[in-house]
């Protein structure tokens, strides 16, 4: 097999970026917090809120696993560092870690401040940024092919 | 989102809680609500008493241990050939559903300082010992398991020949003799409370009316403020009241999130109880408090604390049940879990004392700087709260975040002497003049 004309992805298993298959689990929980959040200032049924807590969580653990495999590929891999959107697409996902970590804690008020406005307002923010630092992910491994076998 | 940014900063402030002395009496300093990102935590770890050590009470008193190496003591009563019953109690099993990841967090903490992180089934609970001191030394003479197989107990009354206990999921009777020291009789049903599987104020406490015709129970609040739904909290937050002959209950009152140790005041037919309010609003909101309880009245919780002082954090709100809630009548402190109460009706203790009432304040967990862990007295003047609350009972804290024991349940024995269950501390403690 002739070496990798691409960015080697280092945190790997049999080839494959361990990376890009934990990331849908955070973007995937923060977008349904911000759904959840939505539906519980919209209905004050605290079913919903007690969802948002539960899915921030998840987001936080797995989204804590993605990064650090992330990083490992950022920082074992100079010709991963030299890519202009690498660094942008990891300090914006760290930035949406903080936010989130904000955001348990404001979730784990009691009741209506749990959410509105402050809970509800930090999702919606960490879900518009997820949006930039996703299109940035995708731009590394569909456009630059960072990981990509050949 | 400017709040948010402060919010570090309001964290800090928190260091500058002030000694709530505002905060007692009738018209206590309500402040504006905070919350800040990590509430106020300090829980007191439980230490124990060692040999010789005892609480303080005031110059001229005497405190004696009645009992010591309980199981988790949390209420006393005096039955009338003197004996003393000592209620031992642990949280039901299984506990709530969880339904949030804070909510074990907040369990594990609160849990340092309840005692009740200790394994389930290790030492034997969830009954209700005699301790007998025919003499009125303040030494206990035997003990005896009087009671066993309960059901988190909490209240005890004796009303005629009858023994009345409220377990967490109902009251129940046994026949009792004078001077019996167990009770082997099946309880009998007399009318069930609000249990599982949410019971989050868990302790059902109970009293005969003065005639004996009427029992009251009372059972606090499924939550915080309403954050497990309101459906969560059908005839919670209330006193009950249940008429003795027939098992038929009503509610009495409501919106009292967390009251225990309803008493009536000697020589009338006034109720009093003591109530526990929210938390995670700040340091010095809002405060507990002692109050009369009228018959149908509402109390705020959650809608609204201190009269109507609107809580922002329940919705929808009920403007309509703010605008009817009742101003309690004497403010105790923030966070300082009173959960005992009892008048003094003995006659050896100094005149000043007579007719007031003591309070067992648990201590608090919501807070920097701990408050309770202490008896306090309130005097009384014709049926009213009539000047500043008093220490009585201190020395329960150790210093550096540590505590000897801490005040639960408050009963005048036959000698006018007053008996503090101490849970954490497994002990009952026995206050007599002079001596």
């Amino acid at each position: 097999m002739p070496p990798p004309d691409h960015p080697r992805s280092t945190a790997s298993l049999f080839g494959h970026p361990l990376h890009p298959l934990l990331v849908p689990f955070p973007i995937v929980c923060f977008v349904g917090a911000l759904l959840t959040d939505i539906a519980y200032w919209r209905t004050a049924f605290i079913m919903w809120a007690n969802f948002s807590a539960w899915l921030i969580t998840a987001g936080l653990v797995m989204g804590g696993l993605a990064a650090l495999l992330g990083l490992i590929d950022y920082a074992a891999n100079r010709a991963v560092r030299r890519l202009r959107a690498a660094p942008w697409h990891m300090g914006i996902n760290i930035v949406v870690m903080l936010l989130e970590l904000i955001n348990i804690l404001v979730h784990s008020r009691d009741g209506w401040t749990s959410v509105v406005p402050e809970g509800l307002a930090l999702s919606a923010v960490s879900v518009a940024l997820l949006l930039v630092s996703g299109w940035l992910g995708q731009h590394l491994v569909y456009r630059q092919g960072v990981g990509v076998a050949r | 989102m400017r709040r948010l940014i402060l919010a570090p900063a309001l964290l800090l402030a928190a260091c500058g809680e002030g000694d709530g002395a505002d905060q007692i009496g009738p018209n206590p300093t309500i402040p504006t609500p905070r919350q800040p990102l990590f509430p106020s935590l300090n829980v007191a770890k439980v230490v124990g008493w060692q040999e010789g050590e005892a609480p303080k009470a005031p110059p001229g008193f005497r405190v004696q241990a009645l009992a010591r190496g309980l199981s988790h003591p949390r209420f006393v009563y005096v039955l009338p050939n003197g004996d003393v019953l000592a209620v031992e109690s642990r949280a039901p099993e299984p506990g709530e559903p969880v339904d949030r990841p804070k909510e074990p967090i907040r369990d594990y903490f609160q849990g340092l300082s309840s005692g009740a992180n200790a394994a389930p089934g290790k030492e034997p609970s969830n009954r209700i010992i005699l301790i007998r001191d025919a003499n009125g030394d303040g030494v206990a003479e035997g003990r005896t398991v009087f009671l066993d197989g309960l059901n988190s107990p909490f209240g005890v009354v004796l009303v005629g020949g009858v023994l009345y206990v409220a377990n967490t999921d109902g009251v129940v009777r046994y026949p009792y003799v004078t001077g019996q020291t167990r009770i082997t009789a099946a309880p009998t049903p007399v009318a069930p409370l609000p249990g599982g599987p949410y019971n989050h104020h868990w302790t059902k406490s109970l009293t005969a009316s003065p005639d004996g015709s009427r029992l009251y129970a009372t059972v606090g609040s499924n939550s915080n403020v309403g954050e497990n739904g309101m459906e969560a909290e059908h005839g919670r937050a209330a006193v009950w009241e249940i008429d003795r002959a027939s098992g038929a209950a009503r509610l009495f009152a409501g919106g009292l999130r967390n009251p225990n140790s309803p008493r009536f005041y000697p020589g009338g037919n006034q109720l009093w109880v003591v109530t526990n309010e929210r938390d995670e609003i700040g340091p010095n909101a809002s405060p507990d408090y002692l109050t009369s309880v009228r018959p149908g009245g509402f109390y705020g919780w959650p809608y609204s604390y201190w009269g109507r002082h609107v809580d922002v954090r329940v919705q929808p709100q009920r403007p309509d049940l703010v605008a009817r809630a009742i101003m309690p009548d004497y403010a105790l402190g923030s966070h300082v879990a009173a959960l005992g109460l009892d008048f003094y009706t003995g006659t050896s203790f100094p005149p000043p004392y007579r007719g007031g009432a003591f309070i067992g304040e648990h201590g608090s967990w919501n807070r920097s700087a701990v408050s309770g862990y202490k008896v306090a007295f309130v005097p009384f003047a014709n049926g009213r709260p009539s000047g500043p609350a008093q220490d009585f009972l201190t020395g329960f804290l150790a210093g550096s975040g540590r505590t000897h024991g801490r005040p639960v349940g408050i009963a005048v024995d036959r000698t006018g002497a007053l008996l503090v269950a101490d849970d954490v501390g497994n002990t009952v403690w026995r206050v007599s003049w002079g001596g």
